[in-house]
């Protein structure tokens, strides 16, 4: 019996070439998307799981500040990892990771590499026995026989070493510190969270802390937040006690520090991918939303199957009603038709499985991500399975309760009752233009705040400003930007030991009159030269710039909102405390902003240095290759033994908003094809109408209807479910788009016109897809339909 | 075989109710040939339809080989159906997709018939019905008096005792109509009841009895001699 529905199946298939294409091509294409889209999402709830011991670890965030100038750092103090393993009940272990900023190039024998900022940590030894990154050669229980050992990842191995055995072997930090490889780990996973090229032990940090004159040893050392700090807890410990513990410990070993300063909170390791260390979308948001765009789009391709098969039923009606007279029960049809649409899944399923694989190297481009679509792993299987029953399910069972439940005499004779079934198609057509037009003004919103981010003025100006790493020249930089300064290539020199584009630090450490005891403030430090505010074009508003003069050591400039929320009235000469330095404030700026879009420029406080050790130089697009080389000249006289590296700070800039250029660029993808697969369906539905409406439109041209008339008369149906979906969609989109400019201190304007362009894009293609059919129809010989008949 | 009482069934719509078949009663022995005749519209083809329990009676009996099937629930009627009655239509109603062979075959699946019987139940009907040339050709293949041909293999297959035709020469030639009356005669001389419907006065005579329906009401009889 399978064998003789199978091939009936295929036959309908082949028969009806036109429709079976409509319908694989939109369900390989809605598949095909489906699936990659929730690869994606599982490879982002996959993050860090890979640990066995993953539900146990957490990471110790501090919480710092209270209302508005509250802030949560993904770091914490060094002591905490050694007093939560001594004093606090329910941790079974720590492990510090501290990124080791102290090198940068390595030499062995005479290849130089340099290694990425932040790929290079100090780690406990603790952590083979938290983790389950995987020692290849070394001793979990003594990675580090010294100090002066280090661990490296196999692909660092293959740099240096190429295929020989790198244990043993020395490697130069900044050609000066040897260092021998004690143990080769493999590759982090591209889903870890913690990622590193090589590790060292955290006792070379310690070490740093002999003859410091503030902090007696590391484990003293409570006011620097710099270690990313987990905890492996027992399964039934209370989270909340542990930081609650912590936070005690902390104020019973820092003097004078009160609540505000700080209290620590435990994060769930396999959160820390998706939330930032405040509780806030770092990711998960993006991910929601891409698991409905993949519902969406597979539900517009179901509609499809479900659309066309149910309005072909009709054609379908006498096989039914035959099969039923002789002796074919509901559920034989039932089963035949569910076994069509398997049919069908199947072809539709393959060509999806070579699609993907076509597709995956651009898509993992798009994605930022080194996805593997492998048939053998049981990961992409539980995707494929998801996805292909649940649509399979949601687009055969209603065709197929419907064909089978025909009357057998009344499909005979042409009668089943077509009015039903037709509502619902028409709610289908809804739902799915409903989809594509929010996902098209999603695509436009998205696109305008990226826009709107891009020219947004920020307060400063960094065209053509390209920063670079002084090492040797730090102690040179006056006679080097004198020199510079004197080349027309050069427009401007400056130095800060900050990036202009990005901030990172903050400190609490301040003081003015009138301070109120309780209140937290914190302040974006910067170091510069006198030069920085002019280089980067940033308005003074009141005062003066520094001068370079003695005095400057003790002068500071503040921007608009630290006045603000300082409270300081006439700031101008009035008293201002930074650290240990009593000084005067000399200058204010307007607000610029040093950080994403997405946060509120915060304080930020200029103070004199004569250098840094980063220098920032400006030029103009048309010389920049040559700046560029003679700057190349003066590393080379003072940096010979480091590689020359220069970065522009419009790169830097758009690395802040790269996570939102990817989702915008899928988004439009997917926009793109919600709107491709739900006009498949249209096509095939109006070819379908139009052939129904046959004999119909031979007698309206009989009697003396125009081509326009009739590709008026067939159009008109459709447009109007169009216009009730944009009706719909319009304020769902608009709520949710809305909703998402709210990650944004600083949002694009949503516009009526938005909605106007969507709901015109949408009826346009709309009326394209349907109009080639209607004229077609319209267009035909009206003798040839009615003798038909 | 055949015993229906004051047999009624309307057609509504909004507006009009229209009579189909009003307080009919007819008998038919196991082994008769009856041919049913009237003018369009005089319940013909609803008559038919509830012989064949396609359709249900809105009020009187329909008793079928000693059990009252009047008010069977779609499903029984159906089991009792693919058992017991073959049809065969004007237009054939062969399905497209499935050749001879396949169509002949049906509904010796759907009645549960292993596979090595079926090969062998269907040769046997379709060398019958000298249609065994073309067991793998498309019905779109075939001339109308073969499709019918098939089309009657397809009804006695699996040996039903009545055979339901709703005018089965009246997409046909003559000759090819002569050979489907001769083919259905050959059938009933073999013992299967058949019930004919029909225009004409011709194919009728091949039937033992005509009843003539006139406004959904026997209104004479026929014996033939």
């Amino acid at each position: 019996m399978i064998k003789n529905y199978i091939r009936t199946a295929w036959r309908n298939l082949v028969n009806q070439k036109f429709y079976s294409a409509i319908n694989i091509i939109g369900l390989t294409i809605g598949l095909a998307v489906g699936m990659l889209i929730l690869l994606w999402v599982q490879d982002e709830f996959s993050f860090d799981r890979f640990n066995a011991k993953a539900s146990q670890i957490y990471k110790v965030n501090a919480s710092i500040g209270s209302g508005v100038s509250k802030q949560v750092w993904g770091n914490a103090p060094a002591p905490v990892a050694t007093f939560a393993l001594k004093e606090v009940p329910g941790v079974v272990n720590a492990v510090r990771v501290i990124t080791n900023m102290d090198y940068s190039v390595f030499a062995y024998k005479d290849k130089l590499l340099k290694e990425d900022y932040g790929k290079l940590s100090l780690i406990d030894n603790a952590f083979f026995k938290i983790f389950d990154y995987k020692l290849l050669k070394g001793d979990e229980n003594n990675p580090f026989p010294n100090d002066q050992s280090v661990i490296i990842t196999e692909s660092t191995a293959k740099r240096y070493f190429g295929n020989a055995d790198p244990m043993g072997k020395t490697i130069t930090g900044d050609n000066k510190d040897p260092f021998v490889v004690s143990g080769v780990l493999a590759d982090f996973p591209a889903n870890s969270s913690i990622n590193a090229d090589m590790l060292f032990s955290v006792n070379l940090r310690k070490k740093q802390y002999v003859n410091n004159p503030y902090w007696k040893s590391m484990d003293d050392d409570w006011g620097n937040y710099y270690t990313q700090t987990f905890l492996q807890v027992r399964p039934d410990a209370s989270v909340k006690a542990i930081g609650e513990k912590l936070t005690q410990i902390h104020f019973k070993h820092q003097q004078g520090i009160k609540p505000t300063d700080g209290i620590f909170i435990l994060q769930p390791l396999t959160q820390t991918h998706l939330y930032n260390a405040d509780g806030s979308s770092a990711g998960i948001q993006v991910v929601k939303v891409f698991s409905i765009v993949a519902v969406l789009i597979l539900l517009i391709a179901c509609i499809n199957y479900v659309n066309l098969s149910t309005a072909r039923s009709m054609l379908r009606a006498k096989e039914v009603s035959v099969r039923k007279i002789i002796g074919a029960e509901r559920k034989h049809l039932f089963t035949q038709f569910i076994l069509e649409t398997v049919l069908c899944f199947l072809i539709a399923l393959i060509l999806a499985f070579t699609l993907i694989f076509a597709i995956m190297p651009l898509y993992n481009s798009i994605a930022g991500k080194q996805m593997h679509f492998d048939l053998f792993d049981t990961r992409v299987w539980q995707v494929v399975a998801i996805t292909v029953l649940t649509t399979l399910v949601a687009s055969s069972i209603y065709p197929a309760l419907l064909l089978s439940s025909f009357k057998p005499i009344n499909a005979l004779k042409g009668k089943i009752s077509g009015t039903g079934n037709g509502t619902f198609r028409k709610v289908l057509v809804v739902s799915q233009f409903a989809f594509s037009i929010g996902l098209i003004i999603g695509t436009i919103i998205i696109n305008k705040q990226l826009n709107y981010i891009q020219q947004k003025q920020l307060g400063y100006d960094r065209a053509y400003v390209f920063g670079l790493q002084m090492h040797g020249m730090e102690s040179h930089y006056e006679a080097i930007k004198a020199d510079l300064l004197s080349r027309p290539e050069i427009k401007g020199v400056t130095t800060s030991d900050g990036s202009i584009v990005s901030s990172g630090s903050t400190t609490s450490d301040t003081d003015w009159d009138g301070k109120d005891s309780k209140m937290s403030f914190l302040i974006h430090p910067y170091d510069i030269d006198k030069d920085f505010i002019t280089v980067f074009k940033i308005k003074l508003l009141s005062g003066s710039n520094f001068t370079a003069s003695k005095s400057d050591s003790a002068h500071w400039i503040l921007n608009e909102t630290a006045v603000r929320l300082a409270g300081i009235k006439n700031p101008i000469g009035k008293r201002f405390k930074f650290h240990d330095t009593n000084g005067t404030i000399i200058g204010v700026v307007k607000d610029f902003h040093f950080a994403s879009l997405k946060q509120a420029i915060e304080p930020a406080i200029f103070s004199y240095r004569t250098s840094t050790w980063q220098m920032f130089v400006k030029t103009t697009g048309k010389d920049a290759p040559a700046a560029i080389k003679t700057v190349q000249r003066f590393w080379q006289q003072y940096n010979a033994n480091f590689p020359y590296e220069y970065k522009f700070l419009d790169d830097d800039f758009n690395e802040l908003y790269r996570s939102e250029q990817h989702t915008a660029t899928l988004f439009n993808v997917f926009a793109g094809i919600a709107i491709f697969i739900s006009c498949l369906g249209l096509f095939g539905l109006a070819t379908y109408t139009a052939q129904v409406r046959i004999k119909e439109i031979g007698i309206r041209k009989v009697l003396g209807a125009s081509v326009a008339n009739i590709t008026t008369m067939l159009s008109k149906d459709f447009l109007v479910l169009v216009v009730v979906a944009i009706v719909i969609a319009s304020p769902v989109a608009w709520y949710a788009m809305n909703k998402w400019l709210q990650d944004y201190a600083y949002r694009t304007e949503l516009h009526w016109w938005i909605l106007a362009i969507a709901g015109s894009a949408a009826i346009l293609i709309a009326f394209i897809t349907v109009s080639f059919q209607a004229i077609k129809a319209a267009l035909a010989n009206p003798v040839k339909s009615l003798r038909s008949e | 075989m055949i015993k229906i009482t004051n047999l009624e069934k309307f057609y509504r719509t909004e507006e009009v109710e229209t009579i189909a078949l009003n307080k009919l009663s007819i008998e038919i022995a196991t082994g008769e040939f009856v041919a049913i005749m009237g003018p369009s519209g005089c319940g013909k083809s609803t008559l038919l339809n509830i012989l064949g329990m396609l359709d249900d009676p809105d009020a009187g009996s329909y008793v079928f080989n000693d059990i009252e099937v009047a008010h069977f629930t779609e499903r029984k009627r159906a089991d009792l159906r693919k058992h017991n009655i073959g049809f065969v239509f004007q237009s054939f109603n062969l399905i497209d997709e499935l050749t001879v062979f396949e169509n002949v075959e049906l509904p010796l699946i759907y009645t549960g018939v292993a596979a090595s019987e079926r090969v062998k139940r269907v040769e046997e009907v379709l060398d019958k019905m000298q249609i065994m040339h073309r067991r793998n050709h498309y019905p779109q293949q075939l001339s109308g008096g073969q499709q019918q041909r098939v089309a009657i293999a397809r009804a006695v297959v699996n040996k039903p005792k009545l055979i339901l035709a709703d005018e089965p020469t009246g997409n046909l030639d003559s000759s090819n109509g002569n050979d489907v009356m001769e083919l259905l005669t050959d059938l009933n001389e073999q013992g299967t009841t058949i019930i004919m419907v029909t225009h004409s006065e011709h194919d009728a005579r091949y039937s033992h009895r005509i009843i003539r329906l006139l406004d959904g009401q026997s209104v004479m009889e026929n014996i033939m001699v």
